[in-house]
């Protein structure tokens, strides 16, 4: 069954413009000018149960509001979505019982009462039962390590220690689809790992559905199998994480230590026939980069037999990279000349 | 059931938090009173200098003005809309309170709940009591059922008129400038409504009804049967103007448009 499923969905927004100077102000009193802005154009995807999808995009590229057509919090302008067999905007308030919502610029708790308070309110909202609710929060609270926090207020929390609330806040209910809107926004690296361990769990234990959008892609590449890129609206790219690695990855780069110095000629002579380039990183090290289509063992085993290695070190593409250059180019759709872009980038800085 | 629960539920929030700010509580508390005590005031400087105001003597006009306080106040108390254009548009709040399983008015009217308010009321009461026994009012078995029935009708006359208006900032970016002006004009309603002029009645019987808030239930327990027919139909007007708050609002909501990212 699926989770989402979304078929040409669009949000326009009418968006009032600003004349210039006083006289333009004069004017925008008398008569309001608007123009139309389409945040999402028609887009369409499903997500069957159980996956974590991710969905990243540059800022202002619809995202959010994407999610908030998911949430029942928009009304879209065109289009038809089913959330867990909902349509979101029409039956809201029976509909949120089954989701669970994170906004990690904004937060779900009451600021001044402690913690467990916001939650025990939480539970009367959602109309949880006592003992689920006891059994759901002890779960939570010892995979989360809240002990200690629960009867603080919430506006003594540091913001990990806040964020892990709201995730709980958002569980309690225990939703089969989970809505993360930048969910690791801001905190540190221990506290990051340990939200996407969790989120991880989650997903194996219950089968929660999950979709979230991030900026940081270590979060997309720990969590998800799958990602949706967004650009000005339209979906640029939709599928798995190394799918994208593999057309975007234009190689790999190996990284030498020389016990002693070893000219580039030298180096690009051992080579030589192979399509690889060698650039200099000081007099003991050394970078080559190595096509797709050609073995890094061979030309590993075109140097190891001459040179005197101390450490060698195999560098692959990173996400950043690829997912940047696809920002830049605002498709996903012509990897060969964007592959090209990309190498021509990397030979730039060799040289 | 489930809705009365949950006001039980964020009171005991709002006690809970507000005795860690006992102080505020009562600053609160007394300024409430002192604008209460200045409008009475001028109630009874306005009386040191004539005996009869359109008919009315001082004991009905204070009388009037108590009615006026209970409602206010219990209206006060739980539909407090002033910050919601800055606090739940603007910044974006509204979002929280759409992805929650209660009606969103609701939610938003329980979040902002405030009680001291509801010491207006009390003060009320007690200016009827005095005022009714000056008057030498008689105490019938229906006086208290009437008292309740008004005040409610009277309540969800505010209500109605007062989301209409808020559910506006669904629409523009901010409307601030209406509701200072509903506020200003409601107090009209506490007045005998014969002192003023033939379209200022109408205004406040039939456009924005606050008559129905003050002057027209009060004249059913002073007696006064010209106004009788009115203070009946307060319950009728009361459905009328909370249904078209409450459409507008569910309207408005549709047309939320989110705050920034």
């Amino acid at each position: 069954m699926n989770a989402i499923q979304v078929q040409d969905l669009r949000k326009t927004f009418k968006v009032q413009k600003n004349r210039e100077g006083l006289k333009g102000a004069f004017a925008d009193l008398f008569k309001r000018e608007f123009t139309e802005v389409t945040a999402v154009k028609d887009i369409s995807f499903t997500i069957p149960q159980g996956e974590i999808c991710g969905y990243i995009g540059e800022n202002g590229a619809g995202k959010s509001t994407t999610i908030k057509m998911l949430t029942g919090i928009l009304v879209p302008t065109s289009g038809s979505l089913s959330v867990g067999g909902y349509v979101p905007y029409l039956e809201r308030e029976k509909f949120v019982r089954n989701i669970g919502v994170v906004f990690g610029q904004r937060s779900q708790l009451w600021w001044d009462i402690g913690v467990i308070e916001s939650f025990q309110l939480l539970r009367k909202v959602y109309r949880v039962s006592e003992q689920d609710f006891k059994k759901r929060l002890d779960e939570l609270v010892e995979r989360l390590e809240l002990q200690e926090l629960l009867n603080r207020p919430v506006r003594k929390l540091s913001l990990g220690q806040r964020m892990r609330c709201e995730l709980v806040a958002a569980l309690l209910h225990n939703p089969s689809i989970l809505f993360l809107d930048e969910p690791t926004i801001g905190l540190d690296i221990v506290v990051k790992s340990e939200i996407r361990q969790f989120l991880k769990d989650m997903n194996r234990e219950h089968g929660t559905t999950i979709l979230l959008t991030t900026h940081d892609l270590q979060d997309i590449e720990a969590l998800c199998s799958r990602v949706i890129m967004l650009d000005d609206g339209r979906i640029i790219y939709d599928g798995g994480l190394e799918d994208l690695k593999q057309r975007w990855g234009t190689g790999r780069e190996v990284l030498f230590q020389f016990g002693n110095p070893t000219k580039l000629e030298q180096l690009e002579h051992w080579t030589t026939g192979m399509p690889v380039v060698w650039s200099a990183e000081n007099e003991l090290g050394a970078k080559v980069w190595i096509p797709l289509d050609l073995n890094v063992s061979d030309v590993l085993g075109r140097v190891v037999g001459q040179a005197d290695i101390t450490d060698i070190k195999i560098i692959e593409t990173n996400t950043d990279d690829i997912v940047r250059s696809i920002y830049q180019s605002g498709s996903a759709e012509k990897p060969d000349e964007m592959a090209a872009a990309l190498k021509d980038e990397r030979e730039a800085l060799h040289v | 059931m489930y809705y009365f629960g949950l006001i039980n539920e964020y009171l005991k929030n709002y006690i809970k938090s507000r005795l860690t700010y006992r102080a505020d509580f009562w600053v609160e508390v007394v300024s409430d009173l002192l604008f209460q005590a200045t409008n009475f005031i001028f109630i009874l400087v306005i009386f040191m200098h004539t005996d009869s105001l359109g008919g009315w003597n001082q004991n009905e006009v204070v009388f009037v003005y108590g009615f006026f306080m209970v409602p206010f106040g219990i209206f006060s108390c739980f539909v407090n809309l002033w910050g919601f254009s800055e606090r739940y548009i603007t910044k974006g709040e509204m979002d929280r309170v759409l992805t929650r399983p209660a009606h969103n008015l609701f939610q938003i009217l329980l979040e902002n709940i405030d009680p001291p308010s509801l010491f207006g009321s009390l003060i009320g009461l007690v200016i009827m009591g005095i005022s009714g026994a000056n008057l030498g009012l008689p105490f019938e078995w229906w006086t208290i059922p009437a008292l309740i029935v008004l005040s409610l009708s009277a309540v969800a006359i505010y209500t109605g008129i007062y989301t209409t208006l808020t559910s506006l900032s669904f629409y523009s970016d901010a409307p601030t400038g209406i509701l200072p002006l509903m506020y200003n004009i409601q107090t009209y309603g506490r007045y005998p409504v014969t002192i003023y002029n033939r379209a200022i009645q109408v205004l406040l019987t039939w456009v924005i009804p606050f008559a129905f808030v003050g002057v027209y239930p009060a004249a059913l327990f002073l007696q006064r049967d010209e106004m009788k027919g009115m203070a009946l139909l307060t319950p009728a007007v009361g459905a009328v103007f909370l249904a078209i708050g409450l459409l507008a609002w569910n309207y408005g909501v549709k047309r939320y448009k989110g705050a920034g990212s």
